[in-house]
This record gives structure tokens, sequence and C-alpha cells, in this order.
């Protein structure tokens, strides 16, 4: 695996009793690139992100992330990885402020990394308020903070537009391509929704029943889909996506996020 | 260094917390009720006016003295523990898997086992604040009273007796914190301890009871017949309890996954 490589897996299997949840998986994700790892609900993307973070045991095949072997208990690499798994949490009896003080003193980050994270996720108006009182979308800007606070190498954001709405889904996105592209952060995202990925990523993996079932960059996937979408759909198919995306915009116009 | 910041971060996860100051009160309700108990004993006239157990106290065969008032709070100190400290070990480690933030913990550069050390400190110092406050409020209680046959050799032999049986108490606690992690939430570790502690009382009935590590306090206090003094094979049994349940703990928590 090179040095190039942020993340690598090796024939990456995990099973449970009669069920294959990820089967065989070998992934490449370059330093510096957004990878998006694309999959219905159910493929095999959480599961992927919980063997890469060391939370559970492959049944089978290896993983590398920065260079590092991962194996449960294995704590040397996350100085440097950020992450956001599923659902986004904090301690609900804490403040914003004190959620993200956690996260800093166990990562080492300096003091001011707690109001800049809060600046940069635009929680400042909530930043003393308890996180139990949180919306689910300023819960997800937290648990976003919380990925982003000691300023890693990488990030494994599994769904991180969840619960957003479309001007802050537009805000995540313009947040995460910036750190690509000004501070060389590889970003690693799993979405079941294409329009996310396909809006960011530089390359795009479609997981299916825990399996790769194709690997492209974004402009091939987008070539792929118009040519899908000319052959399969029907016309009024193709008159709702626009519709849809018309209707996104407007939205976003309406409600200062938009471009 | 590293623990220093897990310890520290475990105690700020306390802050606004309803469980430190619901254990707390739970607590101190013990040296009121025995001192209730006292006073139904002094008066049972009164006592009974007002409707209240005093021919119950009476049958007992109770004096209100202080001898009588802090053998009870040993017993109470030492039953009442049980079921309280395995009430804040579930709390510390369940509440990471019932409020999901156990993968927002372990995936950091912090060797994992710095957080089981770490809480199970945090429960040895918040154990310890919660047995000094009765022990204050039971002899502020107890002064109030004003109940005769108080000495210094007694009140000293009553704290010595709540510490060691508290200490005994902390000592099987490791276990529920195992269980708070294999069942991943509260209910499995209190349903334990409950279970233990109805197990070691039946247990204390019998010849092995000095073997048997959720008897030994009841023996020890006398909840299962006369207060006894235990061998050493008791304590050792103890100690080896803990030493299983923090070796189970962490491994747990280092190895086992994580599927929140």
């Amino acid at each position: 695996m090179s040095a190039e490589t942020a993340i690598a897996t090796r024939s990456l299997s995990k099973r449970y009793r009669d069920v294959r949840a990820v089967d065989g998986l070998d992934l490449d994700v370059r330093r510096g690139e957004i990878y998006g790892f694309l999959g219905r609900n159910g493929a095999g993307k959480t599961t992927t992100i919980r063997m890469l973070l060391g939370l559970i045991r492959p049944t089978g095949g290896e993983v590398e992330v920065l260079g590092r072997r991962i194996v449960p208990g294995e704590t040397g690499v996350f100085g440097h990885v950020g992450y956001l798994v599923e659902t986004a949490t904090a301690y609900p009896n804490l403040t914003v402020r004190e959620n993200l003080d956690i996260q800093r003193r166990l990562t080492r980050a300096p003091k001011s990394a707690v109001a800049e994270t809060i600046a940069l996720l635009r929680l400042d108006e909530y930043a003393d308020r308890r996180a139990g009182q949180l919306s689910l979308g300023n819960k997800q800007r937290l648990a976003l903070a919380r990925a982003l606070l000691h300023s890693p190498e990488l990030l494994v954001l599994d769904e991180p537009a969840n619960s957003l709405d479309p001007a802050g889904i537009v805000e995540i996105r313009d947040l995460l391509r910036a750190l690509a592209a000004e501070r060389g952060v590889t970003v690693f995202m799993s979405s079941y929704i294409l329009a996310e990925v396909a809006h960011l990523a530089d390359r795009i993996g479609i997981v299916h029943e825990g399996r790769l079932l194709e690997e492209c960059s974004r402009a091939e996937l987008a070539a792929r889909a118009r040519s899908f979408t000319a052959e399969a759909l029907t016309e009024q198919e193709r008159a709702d996506a626009l519709l849809t995306m018309d209707l996104e915009r407007y939205f976003l116009w309406r409600t200062g996020g938009g471009e | 260094m590293m623990f220093g910041t897990v310890l520290a971060t475990e105690f700020l996860k306390l802050r606004r917390s309803k469980v430190t100051w619901g254990t707390l009160a739970a607590f101190s309700i013990a040296p009121l009720a025995i001192a209730l108990f006292m006073w139904i004993v002094r008066e049972p006239g009164r006592a009974a006016q007002m409707g209240l157990l005093g021919t119950k106290a009476n049958l007992a065969g109770l004096e209100a003295t202080w001898p009588s008032y802090l053998s009870m709070l040993t017993l109470v100190v030492g039953f009442m523990g049980m079921i309280l400290l395995a009430f804040v070990v579930a709390y510390l480690f369940g509440r990471e898997y019932t409020e999901l933030t156990a993968k927002n913990m372990l995936a950091l550069p912090v060797g994992r086992h710095w957080f089981v050390t770490a809480k199970l400190v945090v429960a040895a110092v918040w154990w310890l604040v919660l047995v000094a406050a009765v022990l204050i409020e039971a002899f502020a209680v107890g002064s109030l009273l004003d109940l005769p046959g108080f000495s210094m050799a007694l009140a000293m032999g009553a704290i010595g007796n709540a510490l060691l049986s508290a200490g005994m108490s902390y000592l099987l606690v490791p276990i529920v914190a195992w269980i708070a992690t294999l069942g991943r939430g509260y209910m499995p570790p209190l349903a334990f301890a409950l279970f233990a502690l109805a197990l070691g009382n039946v247990f204390g009935k019998t010849g092995w009871a000095v073997w048997f590590p959720w008897s030994i306090i009841p023996l020890m206090i006398g909840a299962v017949g006369q207060p006894q003094t235990l061998p050493v094979g008791s304590y050792v049994v103890a100690a080896l309890t803990f030493v299983v349940g923090v070796t189970a703990t962490i491994a747990q928590v280092r190895w086992a996954d994580t599927a929140q």
C-alpha cells in the first residue's frame, strides 16, 4: 500500500452469522481526494466505516489508515483522523462548548480550536446550549465540529448531510471542498444520496450487498448517469428529476443559502 | 499525563448530571430513616398516635441508643451501598452506550483502558463522597436526637465499619462495569446487581458464604445474622473479584465490537 494512500482495504469482510455485511472489499482512497462511498441502506457503508475506525473487527481481510494497520484498540493513528459514524451523538447534559472541550482535551488540540470550530460550523448561537436541547441539524453540526476540531488529515464521515436542511447541506459541502482543496484533507464520505456525492466527490465507489460494484471519477459517473437517463427514463421521469433540481435551487435562493 | 486528561474529561461529563444529586438524595434518606426508627422506639406512644410503626419497632427489641443507631447505620451503608454503588457504575459505563457516545470515545488517540480506569476512579471518588456525606449527616442527626451512649471509640468503630463495607462494595463493582459494557446500557448491570444482592443473602445462610463475593458484605454487616469477623480468604476473594472485573471490562472495551 503506497504512501499516497490514505485508506486501503484488502478483501475486507464482515459477517454477522449468515449475513455478509461486507464481502471482500478492496478500496484505495488517495491522500487529498474526496471519495464518495455510495450505496443503498444496508449496503455495508457504515459497517465498512466502523472497521476503518477499529470499532468492529473484520472477519476477514485488513485495513490500513494513513499507513497504519487498524486493529480494535489501535490508537496511534486517530490523532490524525476525524470521524462521524451514523447518528450524531453528544453528551446531552453538556453544552456544545463543553462537548467540544472534551474532544479537544482527548485529541490534544489547542484551546483556541473550540472557538474556531464553533465559528466554522456556525454554532456560535448555540455554543452554551446543552447538546440535548439542539435540533437534529445542529446536533449534526456539533458532530461534524467534533470531527474537525483537531484539524485531522483524514475525515471519515458517515452520511454527513443527515438531518441538515438544503442550505446546511450546501454549506457543509463547501466546507469539505475547501478543506480538501486548501488543507489537503482527505475526505471519505458515505451516502445513499447520489446528488450529495456527485456534487462533492472526486471519485465514487458504489457498494451493494457489501461488494464494490464499480469505482469511477465524478465525470465518468456523470456521463454514465446521463447515458442511463437518456436510455432508460421516460419523458415524465426526466421532467420530474429536473423539477426536483429546480425546486431545490429555488428553495436555496428563497432561504438565502444559494450560491 | 494521558490518564490525567481522561480522568478530567470523565469528571467533566458529570456536569449538570441529575444522577449525582439523585444518588446523594437517595443515600441521605438512610440516616433520616434510621433516626425516625430510633424516635419511634423512644417515643412509642406518640408514634402510635401518629400511626407510625411503634409496635413493630418495639418488637424488634431495639434501643434508642448510639450503639444501636450506629449498628443500623453500618447495616444500611453496607446493604444500600451495594445497590447504590452498582447504580453509579452502571450509569458511568452504561450511559456511553445508551447515549450512543461510546463510538465517539473509542476511536481516539487514547488507550481504551484509560477510559475504564478513569471511570472506576470517578466511581471511587463519587462513592467516597457519598459515604462521607452520609456519615457526617448521620452524626449530625444522631446528635439532634440526643441519643445516649456516645463515645469516641464507638464513633470511630462505626466509621471504620462503614468505610470497610464501602470498600468491600467497591471491590465488587468492576463486575457490574463489565456487564454494563457487555450489555451496552443500564439495565443489564442493574438487573445483575439486584440478582447478586439477592443471591448473596441466600448464600449468606450457607457454609460457603465467606467465599461468595456477594455474601461477604451481608455477613460482615450482620444482614444475615450477627456481624462476623471474616477470614482473610474472604478479602482475597473480594480482591480477586475486583481484578477479574477490571480485566474483563478492559478486555471488553478493548476488543469487542462497538456497533452503534
